[in-house]
């Protein structure tokens, strides 16, 4: 709750640069006003930084997955497929934005920032299974996160939940609220629609006509629930309603014409069905003009509210995105232990490493307009670019794998793929053992990964070596794990060693692997 | 927390004795329920030893952070006992617990009531030791998070306070690992060329210059120590310092220098520089294992050195063995309640159990009769509260028509504890009184879906229910033998595996029965069922029934049950239907004549995206690591195509299957001695065929009942792989 005692705090404006710096912490309760705010401050900054926090990563996996991180040797499509799964696979709780000024009027450059932290989870608002169904954590970054002072209930109770874009059209297809329907003008009709709408005519005169009559004078209980019963109404709100039945958006067409034509009093609404088509036609009755405005109203409120609902946090993105302003992320792996006990401040660093990397690189304020072709073009050479590696080999420290991190370029002709092996704890043993097992594991020739391949197929080296079966396949099997969940869930995927572009074991053994494993 | 607070102050002002007592009545509802974080650990488990070695027994409910991994995994009425436990296994590996209520019931004669002291346990799986343990990683369902909130559940509390656990297998992994770790520091002792590890490569100049310099520091340095402990000088250490780079410090009552700001890799330049060059200088880690600092140090002899080594072991000893101690922690307590063989009882503890056991224990074991058997070898007595309800007539008449919740159950089965108003005498039934027990601090009042609360309503229902058996508590004077009742045996170890009941686990005797008072759904026959999924997705469980009814007779299906929206069990009413399902379609797909494009199934099969197994191919869906959300993704994702059990594409699936060992046979334990010999009889007939492929087989033995689903895989080797989980019906 300390959060929101802040926030007010900061909601006065800029918060100037300095160690008592307050960042506004948003969470759906003042979710709406943060944003209109925000929309404001990006329209008057000059850079956006971006900062987030997340349930976990592959990188502090334990041996499970540990291998999905990304590492030096993985060759950018690779790189992308794991940071792919990662994205699938774990959760973002905090989404720091901070639109930043750099004022150019003193002689100092002076950075004014505007920090705003975002609580997200990923909420089920409209029992649609959406956002996602459930996510990962690991209890270290949890405990990293705790370490910032990050108020976990806050972000599960009060989280702002979102849909990414695809999921926002697949809520609104599958969204049962009531909409007001239109209708498009070349209705034309057939002798079954006339009739149709003739039907529907008499059968919501009658109606009408029968609640107009019993507004006037009051009906014992008994004898409304048996006209209900009779005549199929039911209440909207505290209105009456009646539901036509309907089976395509022609027939919704139809009956919208005839109602219109009926009557003043008598809203018509679309009951969308699960799928998505028209399900009914919902005819509210109203009492007056006056109580057909506020009905309409009402209809509108629960659309927009429908609508925020849905798009949740997704605002915030779109309005950064459509501000076209330069935005400022820095890889937040190394910033994370720093004890400092507030929340969203991450942020703050990056703005502040910017202004200073800024200065590093002789760019002068003036050069900080608003418009997007006058940047300074020494920045230019750095904006869109990537570092796609966030983890080093922390764990070979020892330098035993210094072979690999030296390697300026190869060619993944060169690499192969090996698994299969136990009980082997570093790279170093590996190698020794592997030089000791079969000769075609020198290294150091010309083709020796071909050559490898078909020592290992053959199964012409001694296998005692190696604790258990070593296999080994190209280059595009070890893309393939990366692709493909399948492999990806287990330590050992079983490829058959011989060609390992294409042939993939039968699935009872990989299958046998899995079980076994546990 | 006001609430709280509130409470807190009120029970102050009610008491001035140290040891707070309030009837659970008295309350309003939830009783004071102790909660126990890593901050009053200590204390509560000190106290809790002592009540649980008291008790009669101990009831117990854990909050997760999720229950199924996708909507599919759920636990279906359909599923077999193999598929029910498959699904528990994989909800019990990847979600955490967060919350475990732990309440021991002891009987007061003196009171003529029991006294539970319902415990609160916040954990969280915190990393403390280089276990590399899955439980670092979990899953979080949403709904499930989003629902822990709505009952007020304090995540703060959790992650900042939980208390860490480590399973006994990670335990004996870590210690291990330990004692892998002081074999490497002996073999360091003893300068063996082995203990090197790996060749440090002088990769640069400036790694032969750092040696170098550091030879020469070292050499002046000890020189200097050996001159001035044989007396000719006093330590006049401000004046030779100033001399020499390294800062001399006392560790163990002897000189040594401690190395700081160096890198990892000049560290190990230096280890090797003393290892070669200074047979009286050793290189220690002091203070701790990751925090500490490397120190090199003086002794003056051979035994001097190897005595400084030794302390340095034992220190690190008594470190390791207090950071395991920590970080064991809140298993204390379910090793406490294992060890005092006490009775457990649970609601509904299916997953509850198999939490327990990943989470405390080790890895789930791959079937459930194996899990059964070693769940049993550490609890002894297990009391279901959901089945016993089940049983008890006066239970299901108070219950019918009402949600079978724990919580309305504690209210119609208990509702002298769980309401304020007296109305007990009024009420024909004998009531059993329940008396809450809680020191003061630290207690809050429980409530529903808060784990020592529904522990403690859990355990009210089971000391009523046994009332109700007629186990009369008064007569009842030696507490400890309340498992051993004669009439609590018909219950006893008996839990249900699937949310509604139809199957029961027997944990004595590892075997799976059949509810015979479940009667809701046509019976369960496994060999007749075949899975299909990745049809068009607007197809409606009517329609799909009526497609299958057309295309192979209007009484060929038996039961149609949807996994979700992608994917339908549909169980044939004969056997041979299955078969002639697959036919059908291997048909289809290879005609293309006018006749077939009218063929009812092919409504089935719009789209192409549709594909189909038999029942072991939906065991080997559910039994999957991975855990994709809809059924067809999964299947997918898996690489499962057609799974057609018919013979003739049998050999087709064979290659590549000696990975497979022997070990998967252990399964049989749990077949009557007749059965295992008519299994060996085929095995033999199986062994002198020369196709040696897996095959299905079916047979009966003289009762006339038949055993399906049991498949056999045979190997070139001769070893062989049977489903274990034999499912007889008449």
């Amino acid at each position: 709750m300390h959060g929101l005692a802040k926030s007010k705090q900061a909601s006065r404006g800029a918060v100037k640069m300095g160690k008592e710096a307050v960042v506004k912490q948003v969470t759906k309760r003042n979710f709406q006003e943060a944003v209109q705010e925000l929309k404001q401050r990006i329209f008057e900054s000059d850079f956006i930084s971006i900062s987030t926090k997340k349930t976990g990563s592959f990188s502090s996996s334990s041996s499970q997955s540990r291998w999905r991180r990304v590492l030096p040797i993985d060759t950018p499509q690779t790189a992308y497929l794991k940071a792919k799964a990662a994205a699938e696979t774990f959760e973002l709780f905090q989404f720091s934005v901070c639109p930043f000024r750099i004022n150019s009027s003193s002689s100092s450059s002076k950075v004014v920032a505007f920090p705003y932290n975002f609580h997200l989870f990923p909420r089920d608002e409209m029992n649609l299974n959406m956002p996602s169904y459930g996510f990962t954590c690991h209890t270290s970054h949890l405990m990293s996160m705790a370490q910032e002072g990050f108020d976990f209930n806050v972000c599960i109770n009060d989280g702002i939940s979102y849909l990414s874009r695809v999921q926002e059209c697949k809520a609104k297809f599958q969204s049962t609220i009531p909409r007001i329907c239109s209708i498009t003008s070349s209705v034309s009709s057939s002798m079954a629609d006339s009739l149709f709408m003739e039907r529907i005519k008499s059968r919501v005169q009658n109606w009408r006509n029968v609640h107009k009559c019993s507004n006037k004078n009051k009906d014992d209980p008994l004898v409304t629930s048996l006209r209900k019963l009779i005549l199929g109404g039911e209440v909207y709100g505290s209105r009456p309603c009646l539901n036509i039945d309907v089976c395509s958006d022609h027939q919704v067409q139809l009956a919208v014409k005839v109602l219109c034509l009926l009557s003043d009093d008598i809203v018509p609404l679309i009951i969308p069905g699960k799928g998505g088509g028209p399900m009914a036609v919902k005819v509210v009755l109203t009492s007056s003009s006056e109580d057909k405005n506020v009905l309409l109203r009402e209809l509108q409120n629960l659309e927009e509210e429908q609508n925020r609902l849905i798009r949740g946090f997704g605002t915030v993105i779109d309005v950064i995105s459509s501000s076209h302003k330069p935005i400022v992320v820095y890889n937040p792996l190394d910033a994370e232990d720093t004890g400092i006990k507030n929340q969203g401040h991450n942020v703050l660093r990056i703005t502040r490493m910017f202004a200073q990397l800024s200065s590093v690189l002789k760019i002068t304020p003036a050069a900080y307009e608003p418009e997007m072709d006058d940047r300074s073009a020494s920045l230019n050479s750095y904006s869109n670019i990537f570092h796609p590696f966030r983890t080093v080999l922390q764990d070979q420290i020892d330098g035993e794998v210094a072979q690999i991190c030296n390697m300026e370029k190869m060619s993944t002709e060169n690499l192969v793929f090996l698994w299969g092996f136990r009980g082997v704890v570093s790279a170093g043993v590996l190698k020794q053992k592997l030089q000791g097992a079969h000769n075609v594991f020198d290294f150091e020739c010309e083709d020796s990964a071909k050559a490898l391949l078909e020592v290992v197929g053959r199964g012409e080296f001694g296998l005692g070596v190696l604790e258990d079966g070593l296999k080994a396949a190209g280059y595009e099997a070890y893309t393939k794990t990366t692709t493909e969940y399948r492999l990806a869930v287990e330590d050992c995927p079983v490829l058959h060693s011989r060609s390992p572009t294409k042939e993939v074991a039968p699935l009872p053994s990989r299958i046998a692997r899995e079980t076994k494993d546990d | 927390m006001r609430k709280q607070c509130l409470f807190r102050a009120i029970c102050k002002t009610l008491t001035l004795r140290p040891r707070h007592l309030c009837t659970a009545a008295a309350s309003g509802g939830g009783a004071a329920v102790k909660r126990v974080t890593r901050e009053n650990f200590a204390a509560a488990m000190e106290e809790l030893r002592r009540l649980v070695r008291a008790s009669d027994f101990v009831s117990v409910d854990l909050e997760m952070t999720g229950l199924m991994s996708a909507p599919w995994r759920e636990a279906f009425d359909f599923d077999g006992p193999d598929v029910g436990y498959l699904k528990v296994k994989d909800s019990a590996e990847r979600f955490a617990v967060l919350q475990f209520g732990v309440c021991p019931f002891r009987w007061e004669p003196s009171k003529d009531s029991f006294i539970a002291h319902p415990h609160n346990f916040y954990i969280f799986p915190r990393k403390e030791l280089p276990v590399d343990g899955s439980s670092y990683e979990f899953l979080c369902q949403t709904s499930s998070m989003d629902f822990l909130a709505k009952h007020q559940f304090d995540f703060n509390t959790c992650i900042y306070e939980g208390i860490s656990y480590i399973s006994r297998a990670q335990e004996a992994e870590v210690r291990s690992l330990y004692s892998t770790l002081e074999d490497k520091f002996r073999k360091y002792l003893c300068y063996s060329e082995e203990a090197v590890d790996g060749d440090i490569s002088f990769s640069s100049t400036s790694d032969v210059f750092f040696t170098e310099r550091m030879k020469i520091q070292f050499s002046e340095w000890r020189d200097w120590i050996a001159q001035s402990s044989s007396g000719e000088n006093n330590f006049d250490r401000s004046s030779e310092d100033s001399k020499l780079k390294l800062q001399t410090d006392f560790y163990k009552m002897r000189p040594a220098v401690v190395l700081d700001g160096f890198s990892s890799h000049q560290l190990r330049l230096i280890k090797l520089v003393i290892r070669k060059h200074f047979n009286d200088l050793a290189l220690v880690h002091t203070d701790g294992e990751i925090s500490g600092k490397k120190k090199v140090v003086y002794t003056d002899s051979e035994n001097d050195k190897a005595l400084l080594m030794e302390e340095v072991l034992e220190d690190l000893r008594k470190e390791r063995e207090a950071k395991v101690q920590s970080a064991v922690a809140f298993r204390h307590v379910v090793d406490l309640i294992a060890s005092e063989q006490k009775l457990v009882v649970g609601h509904n503890c299916f997953l509850d159990v198999a939490h327990i056991y990943s989470k405390f224990f080790g890895p789930l074991p791959p079937t459930i009769a194996e899990f059964s058997n070693r769940v049993h070898k550490i609890f002894p007595h297990i009391i279901d509260t959901k089945h016993l309800l089940k049983t008890d007539l006066i239970s299901q008449n108070l219950m019918k028509r009402n949600s079978k919740s724990l919580s309305s159950a504690f209210a119609l089965i208990c509702p002298h504890v769980a309401s304020d108003s007296k109305i007990t005498l009024s009420v024909p039934r004998q009531y059993v009184k329940v008396e809450v027990q809680t020191d003061e601090a630290g207690s809050n009042s429980g409530a529903k879906h808060e784990a020592g609360y529904d522990a403690f309503m859990t355990g009210c229902i089971f000391a009523q229910s046994c009332s109700q058996l007629g186990i009369d508590f008064k007569l009842h004077s030696a507490p400890a033998n309340l498992a051993e009742h004669e009439k609590l045996q018909n219950h006893m170890n008996l839990i249900h595996t699937t949310r509604c009941g139809s199957t029961i686990l027997n944990l004595s005797t590892d075997t799976v029965i059949l509810d015979p008072s479940y009667s809701k759904y046509p019976k369960l026959v496994l060999k007749n069922i075949v899975v299909i999924w990745g049809f068009p997705s607007n197809l409606k469980p009517v329609e799909l029934k009526d497609y299958m009814r057309k295309s192979f007779g209007w009484d060929s299906v038996t039961m149609i049950c949807f996994l979700d929206k992608t994917a339908a069990l549909v169980q044939f009413s004969k056997e041979e239907l299955v078969a002639e399902f697959f036919k059908v379609r291997n048909s289809l797909e290879k005609s293309n004549n006018v006749v077939s494009v009218l063929h009812p199934l092919l409504k089935v099969l719009e789209g192409g995206n549709t594909r189909a197994g038999d029942y072991e191919t939906y065991k080997r869906i559910c039994g999957s690591r991975i855990s994709k959300a809809l059924f067809a993704d999964q299947a997918e994702a898996m690489g499962i195509e057609w799974e057609v059990v018919a013979p003739e594409t049998e050999k087709e699936l064979n290659a590549g299957e000696s990975g497979r060992s022997a070990d998967e046979i252990d399964g049989e334990k749990g077949l009557e001695s007749d059965r295992v010999s008519s299994i060996e009889r085929i095995l033999n007939s199986l062994m002198s065929d020369e196709s040696r492929h897996k095959k299905r087989i079916v047979f009966r033995d003289s009762n006339g009942m038949s055993y399906v689903g049991n498949l056999i895989r045979l190997y070139s080797d001769g070893t062989c792989m049977s489903y274990p989980n034999l499912q007889g019906f008449k």
